[in-house]
């Protein structure tokens, strides 16, 4: 089964990890909430931010390279090494485990979608979305109103 | 410096095929917003699917790599040399947000997470997700940041 983008990467990561990361996001938005100024500098933080799939790719791609080296220059056993991360590499993207997650989890490295829920949220706090609210206007600047509003980064 | 993770994609895309790819954003979130309140539903669980291009380029590396050392094992051994390349271009990416294969897949519209989470929360503010945050009466609550991230995470 090919598991969905968003969800990938928590559906393989132990509750008490997923619960300490979803704690940790609330601890700062209650905290943002009552700093509603320094929202901006947080966002910029967020898109800064290195998310699990870029730690997953600079290891794997150093493992690899480590395992052609050895295999090119020492014994052609360790061309097993390469062959065993690039097929890891695809369980991952196709499932979401990997044999790192749990690792980079506890490091607190976080997935795209949980740091554009932590953006999001900000944005919300801040006040982006108010011109959106239902029973305000209607139609069709409504729609581009929203479309604006959810822009992820600031120009 | 390495660049920031969410932006670096599009930091290293040719600028016309930015507008391009936020004109193709635009175009499908202006189709689902005119939607039924459930088929809404629908195209936010769409976008959670949705394949980013960073997902798309892993499993291209995955593959290409795996094909790359089958045929050093083989064939002949300097296709090694191949998958070193390709190894050496996906450090460069995860590092850079550059490889050979960003430009083509970029002209084939796949989006980055950031790209996909602008039309998903547009679609999620048009909802009223975030009706009940923005309300400037209650800044300084606490409780606002928590209630807008379970906002932003609502699927």
């Amino acid at each position: 089964m090919v598991a969905s983008t968003v969800r990938r990467v928590p559906e393989h990561t132990s509750p008490a990890v997923n619960a300490r990361l979803q704690s940790e996001a609330e601890a700062r938005l209650a905290y943002y909430a009552v700093h509603p100024h320094e929202i901006e500098q947080r966002l910029r933080e967020l898109d800064a931010e290195w998310d699990v799939e870029r730690a997953i790719e600079t290891e794997a791609a150093s493992t690899i390279l480590l395992g052609l080296g050895l295999g090119w220059a020492v014994d052609r056993r360790w061309f097993l090494l390469p062959v065993f991360a690039s097929a890891m590499l695809l369980l991952h993207n196709l499932n979401g485990a990997y044999p790192l997650l749990s690792l980079f989890r506890r490091l607190g490295l976080r997935t795209q979608g949980e740091i554009a829920a932590e953006r999001y949220a900000l944005k919300a706090l801040r006040g982006d979305f108010e011109r959106v609210r239902k029973g305000g206007q209607a139609g069709e600047s409504r729609l581009w109103e929203a479309f604006e509003a959810a822009r992820p980064h600031a120009p | 410096m390495l660049p920031n993770t969410a932006t670096r994609v599009q930091a290293k895309t040719a600028e016309p095929i930015n507008v391009e790819i936020d004109h193709v954003t635009a175009g499908s979130f202006a189709r689902r917003a005119v939607a039924r309140p459930e088929d809404i539903d629908d195209g936010i669980r769409q976008l959670e699917q949705e394949w980013d291009i960073e997902r798309t380029l892993q499993a291209n590396f995955a593959i290409v790599n795996l094909i790359g050392i089958a045929l050093g094992a083989f064939v002949d051994r300097r296709w090694y040399l191949f998958s070193a390349a390709a190894t050496g271009f996906m450090v460069q990416h995860a590092l850079q947000g550059w490889c050979p294969p960003v430009p083509i897949f970029r002209r084939l519209k796949y989006r980055t997470a950031s790209e996909i989470n602008h039309e998903r929360f547009a679609l999620k503010a048009l909802r009223g997700d975030f009706d009940d945050i923005g309300t400037s009466g209650s800044q300084g609550n606490p409780n606002r940041g928590q209630q807008a991230l379970r906002a932003a995470q609502r699927a």
